[in-house]
């Protein structure tokens, strides 16, 4: 899920932080520059590793602040194809579901992906939700029991892919997603079964 | 900005638990003075509900260890330490991504005798253990060695 990744960045030490020991001074502004920031094709920037090399120090001729040429390794977040992640359900319509890490919303399994057979029936409690009900026939007695997809459970899920939309030029409906993960459930029958048995309250 | 090498290593789960963990993360329940962001206190919040706080170097040591004989990819050691498969039918995604290739060139595996290995070496995850949740840890002692106190190895 998470990698390393050796990143060389040219940054100003505003004045207020040139009091804190360098290495100090500058994760910190590396923290406000990176964290919980998407770098196009490579991830989520979850924290700093470790920092290899500070050099420069120099102040350009009409600035007030030192520039810092600064070699420092990051831990990205980006899980691979066919990775096995866990997840919650935060959301569940027509095209199927959003899934959240807690420090990632964006994963998205597309409805034909979810385990089939299963069916839709509007959601009750919310309007333009939907609740999706999964038919499994353990024992093949022709009598399905069915296995509601809701909140409740932890999901695990297999990673399928991960793209990186570009910055759109319009205005859209939904906030832009930077990064987006498309899951599937993995593939063998028997698996989903168990799943959905021990997450799903126990039953 | 200039991106020097994509890929310098993968990490294991419990790896950014252990950094976090030695940045304070675990220790400071105001979550102000220790020198870990908001965000990353997300992912340490998701990663304290995996079974990766339960696990010790000494756990990843003793599977790399004895996982060798299995000659296991990276990328399936990886998944196995992050989702401590607990079935065989958990194990099964996780190995067979591509059926045919693994068939020739490793007829033997033996995915029971690797699942045992799992399960005895890898501590299970935090909802198996304990039934109550774990108290605040306040104290100053490491964290670290508490839970490995705490560990008890499972079936």
């Amino acid at each position: 899920m998470f990698f390393l990744s050796l990143i060389e960045h040219k940054l100003r030490l505003p004045p207020e932080d040139l009091s804190l020991p360098l290495p100090k001074g500058i994760k910190k502004v590396l923290d406000g520059i990176f964290l919980d920031k998407v770098i196009a094709n490579l991830g989520l920037c979850v924290s700093i590793y470790d920092i290899r090399n500070i050099s420069g120090g120099f102040i350009q001729a009409g600035e007030g602040a030192p520039t810092y040429t600064v070699e420092f390794r990051m831990v990205v977040f980006r899980p691979f194809t066919g990775e096995i992640i866990v997840a919650k359900i935060i959301e569940s319509d027509n095209d199927g579901l959003r899934l959240s890490l807690g420090f990632f919303d964006d994963i998205y399994v597309p409805a034909h992906q979810l385990p089939q057979p299963c069916h839709q029936i509007p959601d009750p409690d919310r309007r333009y939700k939907v609740r999706w009900i999964w038919e499994y026939d353990i024992e093949d007695t022709g009598n399905p029991e069915q296995y509601n997809i809701d909140g409740l459970d932890e999901v695990k899920l297999q990673v399928l892919n991960v793209s990186f939309p570009p910055l759109p030029i319009e205005q859209q409906e939904k906030p832009f997603a930077p990064m987006l993960v498309t899951v599937s459930q993995p593939s063998t029958d028997q698996y989903l079964n168990v799943v959905w048995g021990q997450f799903h309250g126990g039953d | 900005m200039k991106i020097k090498e994509g890929n310098a290593g993968l990490i294991i789960n419990f790896e950014l638990l252990h950094l976090l963990n030695s940045r304070g993360a675990a220790k400071d329940t105001t979550r102000v003075m220790a020198s870990v962001g908001r965000s990353e206190y997300k992912v340490y919040d998701y990663l304290v509900g995996t079974v990766a706080c339960n696990q010790t170097k000494e756990h990843i040591n003793e599977f790399l260890e004895k996982s060798q004989k299995f000659k296991l990819t990276k990328a399936e050691i990886l998944s196995i330490i992050n989702t401590r498969p607990s079935q065989l039918v958990e194990l099964d995604p996780i190995m067979c991504r591509q059926i045919v290739e693994q068939q020739e060139q490793r007829p033997e595996l033996d995915m029971e005798e690797l699942l045992e290995l799992i399960l005895q070496v890898l501590p299970p995850p935090p909802s198996e253990t304990e039934p109550e949740p774990e108290p605040e840890p306040v104290d100053e002692d490491n964290n670290k060695t508490a839970d490995a106190e705490k560990n008890v190895p499972d079936e």
